[in-house]
């Protein structure tokens, strides 16, 4: 048991656990701002009003269009030159400089686009025989949207919002790329650089750093698989999510 | 240089104009100007590696021979629990300190080997690579990378070819080989654009990294033209610029993007050229 407990890949995970947290950190508070905001810029994009669908479309389209990478970038330097003017006077400069801050406001601006498109694509194969059955009864408009539009966007897009998900995980290693790692708040791919430069063993710190992400990858499938049983349970079919990385950044 | 201009224009622009236009073409912005290079290197062959290897993957997915499907399915797995980022940093690393290894053996003598306890095995053994070795590794990861998406797309474009065009080529007698690359993979590639466009994009996006494998890609001269400079002699004095900097490579890629679905457009309607269309 000790010898197992002493081998350098268990060692190795014991000491990426707290590293890992700070990738599910980026996610789990990426994850409930950036719905809302998907489906909101997905209602826009898909809006008769102008007003509204021509700022939403462009919005997504220049977050899809540009790297992530230097979306971070560009918001930390943006939130640096704010700094003296702006955050300092207001004492909220700890705050707004922060990556534990930054990071996840890129990430939900991020994934608000992504999954905004993934939503609108959803919207539009909404069954059009649904909405003229709601209309038929004399819903409101909220209550079509609340019973005929909102659910059925919900569960086709479900599939894709999963991945995109995942993908959302995977690009929180971006975050510390692009700004400074503040006292030991490492994530899974500096601690594991942090290890590599130490004894050069390439192979062993990668592979513990991938295991977490694969790991954490097929729970959040899992947590997503168990969603998508339960929006698509009166379809009486035995549907599961398929793992398909056609959304990335 | 800027003494060619004609007059009308540097009245337009007035002094002031003009300070700027001599500031935006000093050494360092043409230098970072020039940097756009790497970015379009990276893509383009980035992007011939990963159909080649793409198609690899396909193939080894449909193979009749089970290993060879295995390596196929655990190739195009791969990518989708691991993030991109780890695999662009450590083929480079996993091959640099292969071809240490074999150099150790070659040129380190059997005492060094046995005290060795670092990296490289000895001092001889130490491969310095340039600018140019970084990008041709830089290529081939995100060839591998990018490979496993383009194998899913071009395996499902694979099949989606009817089966009566390659039942008809058996039928004039071709064999099994001709057969699937003078008719499959032949037709395969209408199937194939609109993923293999998506797999571009992304790719695209992905050159952006190239600053993490110690290129002086556009990245990092944006960071260090934008850095603040509070000494004259280094030239302009600034405060940190580098949000401008930054907005214009956002600038940069999403016209890049642009230009890219505006091609894929193009091709794609050549390619569609006597299929029959829904709408």
């Amino acid at each position: 048991m000790d010898s197992i407990l002493n081998a350098p890949f268990v060692q190795d995970l014991v000491t990426l656990f707290k590293p890992a947290l700070f990738n599910l950190y980026f996610l789990v508070l990426a994850v409930p701002f950036g719905f809302p905001l998907a489906v909101l810029l997905a209602l826009g994009k898909n809006s008769k009003n102008k007003l509204l669908s021509i700022p939403a479309r462009t919005y997504v389209y220049a977050f899809r269009g540009s790297p992530l990478f230097i979306q971070f970038f560009m918001f930390y330097s943006i939130s640096l030159a704010l700094n003296p003017g702006v955050w300092k006077p207001l004492g909220i400069s700890w705050l707004m400089i922060h990556p534990l801050f930054i990071g996840p406001l890129v990430l939900v601006l991020n994934t608000g686009a992504y999954a905004a498109e993934i939503f609108y694509g959803a919207l539009q194969t909404v069954p059009k025989g649904e909405i003229e059955a709601a209309r038929a009864v004399g819903m409101s408009k909220w209550q079509e949207f609340r019973t005929a539009v909102w659910p059925n966007m919900l569960r086709l897009a479900w599939p894709a919002y999963t991945n995109e998900v995942v993908f959302l995980f995977h690009s929180t290693t971006l975050v510390y790329f692009t700004m400074p790692v503040i006292n030991e708040q490492k994530d899974l791919l500096n601690k594991a650089g942090e290890l590599f430069e130490k004894d050069y063993n390439l192979f062993l710190h990668f592979s513990a750093a991938a295991l977490y992400f694969l790991v954490i990858s097929i729970i959040i499938f899992f947590l997503f698989n168990l969603v998508y049983k339960r929006l698509t349970r009166h379809l009486n079919v035995d549907v599961s999510l398929k793992i398909k990385p056609n959304y990335i950044r | 240089m800027l003494e060619m201009l004609p007059h009308w224009l540097t009245d337009w622009l007035g002094p002031d104009g003009m300070a700027s236009l001599a500031y935006i073409t000093n050494g360092k912005h043409l230098s970072w100007y020039a940097s756009v290079r790497y970015t379009l290197i990276a893509a383009g062959f980035g992007a011939i590696l990963a159909v080649f290897f793409g198609l690899l993957g396909a193939a080894a997915k449909l193979s009749k021979f089970a290993p060879l499907r295995w390596i196929g399915d655990i190739y195009t797995t791969m990518v989708r629990g691991i993030p991109d980022v780890l695999f662009l940093l450590f083929f480079p690393l996993a091959f640099e300190q292969g071809v240490e290894y074999v150099m150790a053996q070659w040129y380190c003598k059997p005492e060094e080997l046995a005290t060795a306890t670092g990296w490289p095995l000895c001092s001889n053994a130490q491969w310095y690579l340039s600018t140019t070795e970084y990008m041709v590794l830089a290529c081939f990861s995100l060839g591998i990378v990018y490979g496993a998406f383009a194998a899913n797309v071009i395996y499902g474009a694979l099949k989606a070819v009817p089966k009566g065009q390659l039942e008809a080529a058996h039928a004039f007698g071709f064999p099994s080989r001709d057969v699937f690359w003078r008719f499959q993979v032949r037709q395969m590639w209408v199937y194939a654009l609109p993923g293999l466009s998506n797999v571009w994009l992304l790719l695209l996006k992905a050159t952006s990294l190239l600053s993490l494998l110690q290129i002086t890609d556009i990245v990092s001269w944006a960071d260090r033209l934008g850095a603040p400079n509070y000494s004259p002699l280094a030239g302009l004095v600034h405060g940190d610029w580098r949000w401008k900097y930054y907005l214009v490579l956002f600038v940069f890629y999403i016209l890049l993007t642009w230009l890219s679905e505006k091609f894929f457009a193009y091709l794609q309607a050549r390619a569609g050229r006597g299929m029959a269309r829904a709408n």
